[in-house]
């Protein structure tokens, strides 16, 4: 399997150098061909925040690393920043072993991040469009997709929230069923409150309110979320429509003092109120937590849900590596059968074996002189169908990788050689 | 004769069939089994249509409701709760809390097998169609009750653990606080609807039925407050907008009230109103 993977993630250098060598789809686009003119006979380049990886099939025995590292370096002209040590690379089986790892989740920053599948879907999907993924690229991504939804499906690998900020989208929905229906108040603009507000925009929030003492500051928020702006003097008047508050600002003392709490409470009829406080100092009494219906969380509650789910996702990885290790084999097994001897074997006695039942089946027809004759002449008829085939296959030489194994797993499949193969060692 | 031998094979296949129930809704609540999660609602409707053929039988082979002993109402309520919880599971599209729920049918249904007498000797008044509507509309009633007090609990439960930070399994795999609470209410209505029905058939039958009625019978009060109590929560709820842990507190509550009135008041005070 002369497949080879070469790339940078964050296993291998920070974000800085990462970014620098980010392609967009037209980077791609633009540089797939070259390497198609350089000879390699397929290659997939996918690029993520995470991660920007390359995976070339090669007819020679030397993958040519070097020139695959400058290459990406140089499309991005990163000489200055990146170097060679800061990519990694992957041959033959590692290679696949690694995509695998990358696609069900377990290579990630964040372990059974969700997006990396659709990421590494649209990698392939670019390269199919752009003509460089050919027969091999096609059976090992589908292998990829293959692991990373089984993964999901068998596993736990990427349940439970790994954030805090979206720990507190998760329990809000734990307590809301609809939060089409429900208003939240983010009261400061740091980074957590504004991913909190995305991750209630994403999840469908009826109505995003932000207040700050800054106000320039919550009018960039809201634009950018479309949220509404409270002015920071008035937002307790409005406490009382509000299901959700996200509170995260710098303050001395409490901005939201337990009576705060129980005067919003008295006018809700017992709607649950949700509380998340991650600001430091925290900036909502605590005692508030002990009031009907309050539901109140701080940064350490939180942490401790996500760290929870942490180690629940970690606990999945071996389970992965054992779905890994078996499609492994499943790609090892169909790859070493494309390869023209054991197809040839394998062609030869499927004919031999109809040759050899249907006499067995029918000599007793024949006279007794004749079956020996019999016996030749059909295996001189099998012989002479088969040459033909067999020299084609033999001499593929001056065809293109992609035909050669195209015309190899045509011939498995019309033979049903594969089945075949299956059924012998079941039996 | 062949009425009875499927009687007698379905009256031991039940609690089995239920037990198995249970514990593919638990292999789906817990263990998050794929096909128990594609089966179980399958099975539920199976198992009651199966149940359902049992109780008609046993009606047309001993000429008379399956209503006229405690046992003969055991499965009766078995059913009662299975079907209430199978429009409850229908109507809310929450499939998570079956196990919990299907727990008492499982009860039900072991304790009726093991006691239930084929009885063909009956009261004359226990033949009467309305009977059979009255028993069984009030026991469907009471199904519902007994699945919103569930539903009650698990809220209260869930509500606990939020509030605790315990993330375990009561976090993770039952429904939100909010689609409990609908839950509860939901199977408040069919109840109050039901206990309503049970009611109207009560008073049309029972004055003709037995010489000594009377409509200060406890049973017939308590049944009359019950209904009553249910009533006022669901117009608090829909007109004064009560929701929350108070509101399932109170659906425990009236649960136990109604456990109350059904056992105590039924066995020490109750003169005309019982049957076996």
């Amino acid at each position: 399997m002369n497949l080879l993977c070469i790339g940078i993630s964050h296993h291998t250098a920070p974000l800085e150098l990462r970014e620098r060598l980010w392609f967009s789809d037209d980077e791609i686009r633009a540089a797939m061909p070259k390497l198609k003119e350089a000879g390699f006979h397929e290659c997939v380049l996918f690029s993520t925040c995470n991660r920007t990886e390359l995976y070339v099939v090669t007819a020679e025995a030397d993958f040519r690393v070097d020139f695959l590292k400058k290459f990406l370096i140089e499309q991005k002209s990163a000489q200055s920043h990146v170097n060679e040590e800061n990519l990694f690379s992957y041959f033959a089986s590692g290679a696949a072993e690694h995509l695998f790892r990358v696609a069900s989740g377990i290579d990630s920053m964040i372990v059974g991040d969700v997006q990396i599948l659709s990421q590494v879907k649209s990698g392939f999907n670019l390269a199919l469009a752009t003509g460089t993924a050919g027969f091999f690229m096609n059976k090992l991504f589908q292998s990829a997709l293959h692991i990373g939804k089984r993964s999901r499906r068998e596993t736990h690998i990427s349940e439970g929230a790994v954030s805090v900020s979206y720990a507190a989208v998760e329990l809000a929905q734990r307590i809301f069923d609809d939060l089409g229906s429900k208003k939240a108040l983010v009261i400061g603009a740091g980074d957590t409150a504004q991913l909190t507000a995305k991750h209630l925009l994403g999840k469908g929030i009826g109505k995003l309110f932000i207040t700050n003492r800054t106000q320039e500051r919550a009018e960039l928020l809201a634009k950018m979320s479309g949220g509404t702006v409270i002015p920071f003097e008035h937002f307790t008047e409005r406490l009382a429509e509000i299901d959700i508050i996200i509170a995260s600002v710098n303050a001395d003392k409490y901005i939201l003092e337990k009576t705060d709490i129980e005067r919003m409470n008295k006018g809700r009829h017992g709607s649950a109120l949700f509380l998340i406080d991650i600001g430091m100092p925290r900036n909502i009494d605590p005692e508030a937590k002990e009031l009907d219906n309050v539901f109140l969380y701080d940064l350490d509650s939180l942490n401790g849900l996500v760290h929870e789910n942490v180690e629940k996702r970690e606990a999945e990885i071996p389970r992965i590596r054992e779905i890994i290790g078996e499609e492994l084999a499943i790609l090892f097994q169909w790859h070493s059968a494309l390869q023209a001897s054991p197809t040839i074997a394998a062609l030869t006695q499927l004919l031999e074996q109809i040759r050899k039942e249907e006499v067995e089946k029918n000599i007793h027809r024949f006279a007794p002189q004749d079956q020996e004759l019999i016996e030749l002449v059909t295996r001189r008829i099998v012989n002479k169908i088969l040459h033909t085939p067999i020299v084609n296959l033999k001499n593929g030489h001056d065809e293109s990788h992609n035909d050669r194994l195209t015309k190899i797993n045509i011939i498995r499949k019309l033979f049903g050689l594969d089945a075949r193969k299956e059924r012998s060692h079941a039996g | 004769m062949e009425h009875i031998i499927i009687i007698d094979i379905l009256n031991i296949a039940l609690p089995l069939l239920y037990f198995l129930l249970v514990w593919v809704y638990g292999k789906a609540f817990f263990a998050d089994f794929p096909w128990a999660k594609e089966l179980k609602s399958k099975i539920l409707f199976g198992i009651i249509l199966i149940h359902f053929v049992y109780l008609l039988d046993r009606t047309f082979v001993f000429n008379h409701p399956p209503a006229t002993t405690i046992f003969e109402i055991l499965t009766l309520l078995a059913f009662s709760v299975a079907v209430s919880y199978a429009f409850i599971e229908r109507l809310s599209r929450a499939k998570e809390t079956g196990y919990f729920i299907l727990n008492i049918a499982f009860f039900f249904q072991i304790a009726s097998s093991l006691f239930i007498k084929d009885l063909l000797e009956v009261p004359d008044v226990l033949r009467n169609p309305l009977f059979g509507l009255h028993v069984t509309s009030a026991l469907l009633g009471y199904a519902a009750i007994t699945i919103s007090a569930v539903y009650g609990f698990l809220y209260l439960m869930l509500y606990h653990e939020i509030r605790a930070s315990k993330f375990g399994v009561i976090y993770k795999k039952l429904p939100n606080l909010e689609t409990l609470e609908r839950m509860s209410f939901i199977a408040i209505t069919m109840a109050f609807g039901l206990l309503s029905l049970a009611i109207l058939f009560g008073f049309i039958w029972l004055p003709k039925a037995f010489d000594d009625f009377s409509y200060l019978d406890p049973k017939l009060v308590g049944t009359l407050l019950i209904w009553a109590m249910y009533g006022t929560g669901i117009i608090a709820k829909k007109r004064g907008g009560w929701t929350g842990r108070k509101v399932m507190l109170l659906s425990v509550f009236g649960f136990v009230f109604t456990i109350f009135s059904m056992t105590v008041v039924n066995m020490l005070f109750s003169k005309f109103h019982n049957f076996h």
